[in-house]
């Protein structure tokens, strides 16, 4: 007969031994901030396998905003909870600021001959473009030309807002300021316009909380990027994308190695995956739709761009005037919403 | 075992609150005192800042009547609820307490989201007084703090009902028997008899719940929507958005003195009725 102690023993050894070769096989983990939603997506379908098959290292997700990112290093001071950070503009040049990321090496990137000028520099590698611009449901409202038409009706009896709490936020309420007036520096002409019909506007939210409102009919039109649209399309809800008469607004996501990263050299072989011909073919493709920056991939019609080239059409702007000001507009649009 | 020995042994456990609870809460109250986000210039201009703008008292003032409603409309729904778990069948009884404790084993998140589900605008209550023709034009329920109220009100519900069931089902049935037996009528013998017995679980309730409500910054910020602002959103944009510290420093402690000020009161009032019915 066994006994319960030389049975636990067993299963002890049996256990640890379904491990060792794992721990034999992995060459190593990395461990990556991600955007949560489409991207999380995205990046656990897609690159995760590529990352494992190219170069035996496992991909650990973290899904995290850029802020919360950002955040969450400048507090672990040192010892940062991931090895690279995905971010857009605003963030990027916060964390640049702040020395939150470790020199980037740009030789180490095997995919950099098939990248357009300028995508890498001293602090890290750009993976991809995002495009932002109007969302809406085509069964409920007429097609909105511009900005201007979110604050008329039809439109604005229907329209979902956030405020600057995220770049597409961000910029979004910028190109409503210059609409009426204002500019890169300037969002007071978009609280006036916003204030004048701020009883009639359907929804006032949380960015986490906008696909779920839009799901359910909260709202039938808001600003947002190409990605969201494209996954809530996926998930069947009626939603188009609309580059504004005034020009849609595109920027780039970098990546970069966290300050006092773990697995450093796991992290450019993740960078170099995520910039490889094999992911972006995967990525530009529905539901992902994302624009990704290796010239070898060819961008399908369904995307707002059929090259990177075009990028120099879409409106840019620039981060290191609007981060500066942003902690004022956060303030002002509180006290200006506010119930 | 001995005094000395008894002593020792919550050690481990004063330790662990000394560095996981009391060390930061002291970090915190330092960060406070400093002028700039990079947390190198020390003073109070942020103190200043938030304490000079009557903005930040009607943030205060929305966060606390927050609390008291969600309280308020707990107690209205939680306590005959109570009185229905006290007078049923035991096997009832336990179907109840599962149906009770069932939304504590969902992720607030979850919950939170089910939510936009039933109050939106083609949600399930706008539906169903559409179809019946109450209403002709769906009804705004989400991002009002009605319908703040409404799902604050399920979500915290187990918290309020906990500790006044358990109260409750301590009381001794003959002292409503000998109520009815001398004349009271049941709604006399309920608030002369049954409620004043139960406030030490009732006070323990509102406590959970204040404290709950007032901090829920899930809930509030995704069915409340950003218009309604309080304490929490306002800790999440500073740190988080805007990387001041020292400014969310400050807006964290006013939420914890603000929250801490009316559960001390509770508990007061708890610890004199526990007082009253035992004395």
């Amino acid at each position: 007969m066994f006994s319960r102690r030389s049975l636990l023993a067993g299963a002890t050894v049996l256990g640890g031994a379904s491990l060792l070769p794992a721990i034999a096989h992995a060459k190593g983990i990395v461990t990556a901030a991600t955007y949560p939603g489409s991207w999380e997506d995205a990046y656990r379908t897609v690159v995760a396998p590529a990352l494992k098959k190219a170069h035996d290292i496992d991909l650990e997700l973290q899904p995290l905003y850029a802020v919360d990112q950002i955040a969450k290093v400048r507090a672990a001071r040192g010892a940062p909870p991931f090895d690279a950070f995905v971010l857009d503009p605003g963030p990027r040049i916060t964390g640049i600021e702040g020395g939150l990321f470790e020199k980037f090496d740009g030789k180490k990137i095997s995919n950099a001959p098939n990248l357009p000028a300028g995508m890498i520099d001293e602090w890290g590698i750009c993976v991809g473009a995002q495009v932002v611009g109007i969302g809406y449901n085509p069964k409920k409202l007429p097609k909105p030309k511009g900005w201007k038409d979110l604050l008329s009706d039809p439109w604005v009896s229907r329209l979902g807002i956030t405020g600057f709490q995220t770049t597409f936020g961000t910029v979004s309420l910028i190109e409503i300021a210059k609409a009426f007036g204002g500019s890169e520096t300037n969002v007071e002409p978009a609280f006036v316009e916003l204030k004048k019909v701020l009883p009639k506007i359907a929804a006032v939210g949380n960015p986490a909380a906008m696909a779920g409102l839009l799901q359910q009919g909260q709202c039938d039109i808001t600003y947002t990027n190409i990605q969201t649209v494209a996954i809530l399309k996926s998930r069947g809800v009626d939603i188009e994308f609309v580059k504004p008469d005034t020009g849609a607004v595109a920027f780039f996501t970098t990546m970069h190695i966290a300050k006092g990263a773990a697995d450093a050299e796991n992290a450019y072989k993740y960078f170099d995956t995520v910039v490889s011909k094999t992911v972006g073919d995967a990525l530009v493709k529905p539901p992902h739709n994302f624009i990704p920056v290796n010239k070898e991939v060819v961008l399908p019609p369904s995307l707002p761009m059929t090259n990177l080239d075009e990028m120099s059409t879409y409106i840019r702007h620039d981060w290191s005037k609007i981060n500066p000001l942003r902690a004022g507009w956060i303030e002002k649009f509180n006290k200006e919403m506010a119930k | 075992m001995n005094k000395l020995a008894e002593w020792q042994l919550t050690l481990p456990l004063a330790l662990a609150f000394a560095a996981i609870f009391l060390a930061p809460l002291l970090m915190l109250v330092g960060v406070s005192f400093f002028d700039d986000d990079k947390i190198t210039q020390p003073g109070v201009a942020q103190w200043a800042k938030f304490l000079g703008d009557p903005f930040s008292y009607k943030v205060i003032a929305d966060t606390l009547l927050l609390g008291v409603k969600t309280v308020c409309a707990t107690i209205l729904v939680g306590y005959p609820l109570a009185l229905v778990y006290l007078d049923s069948p035991q096997r009832l009884q336990k179907v109840l307490i599962f149906i009770i404790v069932m939304p504590l084993l969902l992720s607030v998140v979850v919950r939170t989201f089910a939510w936009i589900v039933v109050l939106g605008r083609e949600g399930v209550v706008n539906q169903v007084l559409l179809s019946l023709g109450i209403i002709s034009e769906p009804l705004r329920l989400l991002q009002t703090e009605l319908g703040l109220v409404i799902s604050l009100t399920q979500i915290e519900m187990p918290l309020m009902l906990l500790p006044l069931i358990s109260v409750m089902s301590r009381l001794d049935p003959n002292l409503r028997d000998a109520s009815a037996a001398l004349g009271a009528s049941r709604w006399r013998t309920l608030f002369t008899v049954i409620v004043p017995l139960s406030m030490p679980g009732l006070v323990a309730g509102c406590l959970l719940v204040f404290a709950s409500a007032t901090t829920a910054f899930i809930s509030q910020t995704v069915i409340g929507g950003v218009r309604l602002i309080y304490l929490p959103l306002l800790i999440w944009q500073q740190s988080l958005v805007v990387f001041n510290w020292p400014f969310a420093a400050v807006v964290s402690i006013t939420l914890l003195v603000s929250v801490l000020t009316v559960v001390s009161a509770l508990s007061y009032l708890g610890r004199r009725s526990g007082g009253y019915v035992h004395g």
